[in-house]
């Protein structure tokens, strides 16, 4: 018995520690490290002196109102992205699996702004945003919801969901589609038997039986939408003035542009703290829910 | 009827066309100077000649680039695909509490804003340099090393999900007949994991090719950079070197376009695969 | 579950500051070599002066920011390679991140030997990792208001890429900005432009065009513009109380009624509007005359914003060539060589000169292919006309996370000239308040 769970225990550690390790050394204790920085008031620089502050950083952080505000704009983009990307996503992976003719070239199509990475999409964008719409808007006669988005707060916003929709939509298609065609045909083929129509099939066989691919997609956005930055950067710039200024951002010019690396990390900590009580509280939620096979 | 299936197919087609416009903008201001581009950023280029595509090339020293980003990618992807995935099928099938520790941990780390963990990295990788002798700075190896670690948590959070819906009945059946345990995920899991591994696969190879702020963060030498790090020289300050820069991102995409397309037939595959069995 | 999560906070917490800790002694340690190196240096820099013979690396690394030499820099060092026979490798950068990518590399030990400094709060950061090269050779030839901003405690930390300047840049067929003596001719210009069709002046989106250059102005126009930063600082003076900047806000209101909104423009457009005639003045600098090739565009002059009756251009150096002061003596000395031959031999002024389109920073040094904008500013230049830059003595990013946000609103409400000033005092204060945290 005993050399049996030794023999289990060796099985486990086999196919577990190789990546347990090198994500010990890679994420583990960057993240360890930082969270010490958080204690200390520092501008990241090692021949400047750290001080260590205790909880100073932590306490000065209620009090940030431009952080605070940067929280609550991040809530409102990610809940609404979240949403409309995973809708979206799920339509996409409906239309493309089902047995429509273009369903293959459309399906790359799809995928295809997933594959263009990085900034240049935020330039891109805040032409067709900006100059486009406004043209747009001159050329209609329509200046009261054509005009340049970018100058103005909450459209600026709605121009982030946006690309953040644009990106994202594809991507975790990709996802969903991978979870759909999980489901053995057998069980679709006796629901049509059984004369259930396309939209009886999916809410009641397809959508239970793809709970995991929610589970997975809902905190793939979830996470990304969270810590949103090159799109923001490249879009908005943060403005106008903060409007758009999303908590990836934030900690990133606390760090890099005003040099308080101590605070910026104690930003990050809370930041994670918040989002992780978040999503995990919604992978457990969903995970309930999964149908085992 | 039939009409009113072409006329879906259609209008699909155009939406899938309109989806894709701000490719069409990188495109056709690959073609264009400055003042061309000032004047319609929407227009046709004048003059379609690939002066600019040569420009970028040679400006980006493309296929030296191109090699390193093929190693990086491709070494990080097999590393990625075989660790992890063997990984997510021990903690899924033991559901103790060190399971879910540890893969609660890699979930929860992926929302670690990358930003924040930039300098310590830094730190880590020159220890290693100091006190172990291992240069993982400015080397491929160190880039890759980094990969692994960072694509952890998204690869075993796929697989974990997908393992949970695959039946383990086969495996008992596997065990009882003496096979190890490598030899049965090796032999009968991996292969059942197809579609989810092609997944694994597309996301990670998007991710790693486009890469920016890794690699900018790691290599510092000419005869070390990514494609991403070479077309960095064609973004100022204020201004960007459009034509430059829009011919390198659409040389950029391209291999990981053909990729894709290469990748789909087998997910496919895959798919019909699993269908017959 | 809960007792586990918050046990393991601890434990991670604990652990944390115990690495860091550790960190901190190993970095002191790391400043030790950083001293250690100085301290050779400056032996083997008296064992040279005996011996006659430099020791100088094989390898330098070069880290620049200025995206638009990348190219002929890299030439230059082949060229320097070819005579030399020292090895130069250049890391390729972006503007955009250039800052955060060097002081990363700096603070891990993994370092250029040259690299772009800035004078102000940047080198204030950045002092230990500079090296001293009041020794080296050019160093005498150089003007001593040039190196001024970048001598700190009797160092001087950096030798001068070229002159940059900024001021009213304008299309020469639509009007000519060099008569405008007062503000109101400026803002009647701007109107007479609008009648005649055409955007009279522009400002852009980005930072630095949007707010940063124009509110230079002000500031320069003091009459000791350092102590009125210094009061500042100490909440001893306001703008607002300021006449200069009174007129400069009321200025700021004008140009919001009579120009298009400069959210909506940048950099790249504004440049197009000026080149094909359809704007007749920019708040731009020299650096711009390179983008005019594409539009075949010549027609085109600096003048001063004539704010408050002021009759000179920004100028100043806004970059300097530093060196690596925590890398070997060895690799220092040869970065030495290297700046030393850029700036002394004939092979590498003509890149400086017709490679780069540097303005000399050389006593006695012409450079006959200037552009058209930096041929107005040197003859601005050599009449003395020039007022200095400020931005990089007003506290760290206060420019982009203070400024920017501000005039922002400022352009798209309908704020006063008042409230706009109000504004600015209150965002100065803001980023003092948050230096050095």
């Amino acid at each position: 018995m005993n050399a049996r769970k030794k023999k289990e225990a060796a099985w486990y550690a086999l196919f577990v520690l190789p990546v347990v390790i090198v994500f010990t050394i890679i994420v583990i204790i960057p993240f360890v490290i930082g969270v010490g920085y958080s204690f200390f008031s520092w501008d990241g620089l090692p021949v400047h002196e750290k001080t260590f502050v205790g909880m100073d950083n932590f306490v000065r952080l209620f009090s940030d109102s431009r952080f605070m505000v940067s929280a609550g704009h991040t809530l409102v983009f990610t809940v609404i992205a979240v949403v409309l990307i995973n809708l979206l996503g799920l339509a996409f992976a409906i239309i493309v699996t089902s047995r429509i003719k273009v369903r293959n070239i459309l399906r790359t199509m799809l995928f295809m702004p997933y594959l263009i990475g990085g900034l240049i999409l935020g330039y891109i964008w805040k032409f067709i945003l900006g100059e486009g719409l406004k043209a747009i808007g001159e050329a209609m006669g329509n200046t009261g919801l054509f005009f340049n988005w970018l100058v103005d707060k909450k459209m600026a916003l709605v121009a982030l969901i946006i690309v953040a929709i644009w990106q994202m939509a594809g991507y975790i298609m990709i996802i969903y589609i991978t979870g759909i065609q999980g489901i053995p045909d057998d069980v679709l083929e006796a629901a049509s038997i059984d004369g259930a129509n396309f939209f009886q099939q999916l809410i009641y066989i397809k959508l239970p039986l793809i709970m995991q691919s929610f589970t997975i997609c809902l905190f793939l956005t979830l996470s990304n939408c969270f810590k949103i930055f090159d799109t923001n950067l490249s879009l908005t710039g943060g403005g106008p003035n903060n409007a758009t200024e999303m908590f990836a951002m934030n900690i990133y010019n606390e760090i890099f542009k005003l040099n308080n690396y101590g605070y910026g990390q104690a930003k990050a900590i809370l930041f994670l703290i918040v989002v992780a009580s978040f999503t995990l509280m919604q992978v457990s939620i969903t995970k309930k829910k999964e149908v085992q096979m | 009827m039939k009409t009113k299936k072409i006329l879906l197919n259609v209008v699909l087609i155009l939406l899938g066309l309109a989806y894709l416009f701000p490719v069409y903008i990188i495109v056709v201001n690959a073609f264009k100077n400055r003042a061309e581009l000032y004047e319609n950023i929407l227009a046709f280029p004048k003059d379609a000649s690939f002066k600019y595509f040569t420009k970028a090339m040679d400006k980006m020293d493309f296929s030296h680039a191109f090699m390193n980003s093929m190693i990086v990618t491709c070494i990080s992807l097999v590393f990625i695909v075989v660790l992890t995935s063997m990984c997510a099928w021990m903690l899924a099938r033991n559901d103790g509490k060190l399971s879910k520790f540890i893969f609660m941990m890699f979930v929860a780390t992926m929302l670690i804003p990358f930003q924040t963990l930039m300098m310590p990295l830094l730190q880590v990788l020159g220890f290693f340099r100091d006190y172990c002798g291992i240069q993982l700075t400015d080397t491929l190896g160190g880039l890759i090393f980094c990969y692994i670690g960072f694509g952890t948590g998204m690869s075993v959070f796929l697989f974990h999900g997908f393992i949970k819906s695959v039946p383990v009945e086969v495996e008992e059946a596997a065990i009882i007949d003496g096979c190890s345990k490598l030899g049965v995920f090796f032999k009968i899991v991996f292969p059942m994991l197809k579609p989810v591994t092609m997944t694994v696969i597309i996301l990670n190879v998007i991710w790693i090719w486009n890469d920016y702020l890794l690699p900018s963060l790691i290599l510092y030498s000419k005869k070390n950079r990514t494609i991403p790090l070479s077309t960095a020289n064609f973004f100022g300050q204020y201004t960007v070197q459009w034509n430059l820069a829009m011919a390198g991102l659409t040389l950029t995409i391209i291999p990981v376009v053909i990729f894709y397309l290469c990748a789909q037939k087998y997910i496919i595959k895959g798919i019909a695969a699993g269908a017959v069995k | 579950m809960k007792k586990k999560l918050a046990a393991l906070v601890l434990t991670m917490t604990t652990i944390g500051m115990a690495v860091t800790g550790c960190g901190n002694s190993a970095s002191t340690q790391k400043d030790a070599p950083v001293a250690a190196a100085e301290g050779e240096s400056s032996e083997s820099e008296s064992a040279e002066k005996e011996e006659g013979g430099a020791e100088t690396a094989d390898k330098i690394i070069i880290f620049q920011s200025k995206a638009e030499i990348q190219d002929q820099l890299e030439d230059c060092a082949e060229a320097f390679t070819d005579e030399t026979g020292i090895e130069v490798e250049i890391w390729g950068t972006t503007g955009d991140d250039y800052q955060q990518q060097l002081e990363t590399k700096l603070a891990n030990d993994q370092g250029p030997t040259i690299f772009t400094q800035q004078s102000g709060d940047i080198l204030e950061r950045l002092k230990d990792y500079c090296a001293d090269l009041s020794d080296v050779e050019c160093m005498k030839d150089i003007p001593e208001g040039l190196t001024a901003d970048i001598t700190k405690d009797g160092k001087t930390m950096g030798i001068p890429y070229t002159m940059e300047g900024f001021g009213i840049v304008y299309n020469k067929s639509l009007c000519d900005a060099t008569t405008l003596k007062s503000t109101d001719d400026f803002i009647n210009l701007i109107k007479e432009q609008k009648e005649a069709g055409n955007e009279g002046f522009e400002l852009t989106q980005e930072d630095y065009f949007l707010i940063g250059h124009i509110l230079n102005t002000p500031f320069a126009l003091m009459d000791d513009p350092d102590a009125f930063i210094a009061d500042l600082a100490e909440g001893k003076s306001k703008m607002a109380d300021q006449d200069v900047f009174k007129e400069f806000a009321n200025m700021m209101v004008d140009i919001r009624e009579n120009c298009s909104n400069p959210l909506e423009q940048n950099y790249d457009g504004q440049i197009g509007d000026l080149a094909t005639g359809k704007a007749a003045m920019i708040h731009q600098g020299n650096w711009c005359a390179g983008m005019f090739a594409d539009y075949e565009f010549e027609d085109a002059g600096m003048a001063p914003l004539p704010l408050a009756g002021n009759d000179k251009l920004a100028v100043s150096v806004p970059y300097y060539w530093a060196i690596n002061a925590s890398a070997d003596a060895a690799e220092q000395e040869a970065g030495k060589k290297f700046l030393t031959w850029l700036y002394t031999s004939e092979t590498g002024k003509s890149y400086l000169y017709d490679q780069f389109g540097f303005v000399p920073v050389i006593k006695g040094d012409v450079n006959e292919n200037l552009d058209v904008l930096s041929q107005d500013m040197q003859s601005y230049v050599e009449a003395g006309k020039t007022i200095g830059w400020n931005m990089a003595k007003w506290p760290a990013n206060s420019i982009n996370v203070y400024f920017a946000p501000l005039a922002q609103e400022f352009f798209t409400s309908d704020m006063s000239a008042d409230d706009f000033l109000a504004g600015l005092d209150q965002a100065y204060a803001d980023a003092i308040a948050n230096q050095g945290n």
